[in-house]
């Protein structure tokens, strides 16, 4: 069920689409992006559920990270569509006919709901780790200052963060900050969560830390797309794996179907090669 | 001799004291309207509007290329005659002469203006894009994400050249003495005149400018401090 089953997407009153994608958390249909002259996703498409957990896997240029930045319009695509919990991220063109958000207050309403979780952190450096957690939920969703410390406080502790919400983020180890990241995110409630690498970035100690977080999430029924080189964790967390290559969907199924019997001789490669 | 420096009869102690108010007057204001001028500049250089980005370099590459009293000049003598012939069309006649301290005020931070920008520019690009995307990805629109985000890190990159702005601005105002505006170099020059102790009243004023620099020096090294929060302490 999608928007392929829709009369044209363009004649589509956004109440059928909401009708028609009732449990769809994610649907993107047909993505093109382009840098310059490299196409770097030759349309994509790709369904997310409630509760899906979905693994993006492929080699380094093979366009997973830009299909994740794209959902949530941190890139523009050049082509195709994108619908959020039903709801289209509207596109327009601008004067000189590059693609572009049609309203750019829906494509803050709609990152409020998409989590992003990123490679480098990103964590805002003059401010605490509290700070940070409680800045968007009190400045983008107007939560009473108190209301919105106690609960980020309750997600510090999740994180095991819970003696560290004064620290600067210089002052964490990259796992810390990560995990200090994923609290952020987690403070806007978000219904879907992009991971985009998040343990790349990370000296390999650390990197169990936050694949744990991850995981609980998981369990706890998060929807998430994540991005990852890190195999054995896609193949146990993941409900759904995505194979990229050169822009194009190669493979996907299972994690047991694509990590122990793969069709396509590129995924059967790349992951004799990666793991 | 002393007793020219005091507040008795011969005394220029008021009058210096007065100049040196002035000096602070044009040269708070001329600042504030340059991190204005310079605060737009940087915008526009940093924008993708290509008349803007050229708009932005032409007034930073002029202003600063040029003498800042060559500025006060223009914008003084050039605006006078402008406003005669103004006047004039209106049916009156006569020169018309503008009021030394705004003009002043606007040729300084014209000039101030210009450095502003480039600092300013300089503390915009240093702050990593990522933290951007973080605001951006939590749903926090353009200018939320610039208040919160931008902003104070901009700051922390821009300020140690923002004092060396505010240096020259502060400086720059005994230029605009030139025009009869009676700040402290004004006063300096008046009173040595009148006393024929040229040596008194310049070191004097020097020590008076020297003063302004070194305590308003001391603000900015405590506004660093405040803004460089988070960072330094990694640093200690």
């Amino acid at each position: 069920m999608g928007p392929d089953e829709f009369r044209g997407p363009m004649t589509q009153s956004p109440a059928v689409a909401v009708a028609d994608q009732a449990n769809t958390a994610i649907q993107v249909r047909d993505l093109h992006k382009r840098f310059g002259e490299t196409e770097v996703l030759k349309g994509v498409s790709l369904t997310a559920r409630d509760g899906d957990v979905i693994s993006l896997i492929g080699s380094s240029g093979s366009g997973k990270s830009t299909l994740l930045r794209c959902i949530n319009l941190l890139e523009t695509p050049d082509e195709g569509q994108v619908w959020v919990n039903g709801e289209l991220i509207r596109m327009g063109r601008d004067r000189r006919g590059h693609a572009v958000p049609a309203d750019r207050k829906q494509v803050d309403r709609i990152r409020q709901r998409l989590g992003m979780v990123f490679q480098g952190f990103n964590l805002w450096t003059h401010m605490t780790v509290l700070e940070n957690v409680i800045e968007a939920p009190v400045h983008v969703l107007g939560v009473p200052r108190g209301e919105a410390v106690d609960r980020a406080k309750a997600l510090l502790d999740k994180v095991g963060l819970g003696q560290r919400q004064d620290y600067y983020p210089s002052q964490l180890s990259g796992g810390q900050q990560q995990r200090a990241a994923i609290a952020r995110m987690l403070a806007m409630q978000p219904r879907v969560m992009l991971f985009d690498e998040p343990t790349s970035a990370l000296d390999p100690e650390l990197v169990g830390e936050v694949l744990r977080v991850i995981r609980q999430l998981a369990d706890e029924g998060a929807t998430m797309l994540i991005v990852t080189h890190e195999m054995a964790f896609a193949r146990d967390v993941s409900s759904h794996v995505l194979f990229l290559h050169q822009g194009r969907v190669e493979e996907e199924g299972t994690p047991d179907e694509v990590f122990g019997n793969p069709r396509s001789e590129r995924c059967r490669q790349f992951l004799a090669r990666g793991a | 001799m002393i007793d020219l420096l005091g507040f008795g009869g011969r005394g220029w102690g008021l009058q210096l004291l007065q100049g040196m108010g002035m000096t602070l007057l044009v040269a708070v204001s001329a600042y504030l309207w340059g991190l204005l001028l310079g605060g737009a500049a940087a915008a526009l250089k940093l924008s993708g509007h290509r008349g803007g980005r050229v708009a932005a370099d032409v007034y930073t590459t002029i202003v600063r290329g040029v003498p800042s009293l060559l500025v006060i000049y223009l914008l003084f003598f050039g605006g006078n005659s402008a406003a005669t012939w103004v006047v004039s069309l209106l049916g009156f006649n006569g020169p018309v002469e503008l009021s030394a301290l705004p003009v002043g005020i606007l040729a300084v931070g014209t000039v101030s203006g210009a450095y502003s920008a480039e600092v300013l520019r300089g503390g915009a690009l240093a702050v990593p894009h990522g933290q951007v995307e973080a605001a951006k990805a939590l749903g926090m629109n353009r200018w939320l994400t610039f208040r919160r985000v931008m902003l104070p890190q901009v700051l922390r990159y821009a300020l140690p050249g923002l004092g060396n702005v505010w240096q020259l601005t502060l400086k720059d105002t005994s230029l605009v003495s030139v025009v009869a505006l009676v700040e402290l170099m004004r006063v300096a020059y008046l009173a040595q005149g009148a006393t024929r102790q040229p040596f008194l009243f310049f070191t004097t004023a020097g020590v008076l400018y020297l003063g302004m620099a070194g305590l308003s020096g001391r603000l900015f090294a405590r506004a660093e401090l405040w803004a460089g929060r988070g960072v330094r302490r990694a640093a200690r």
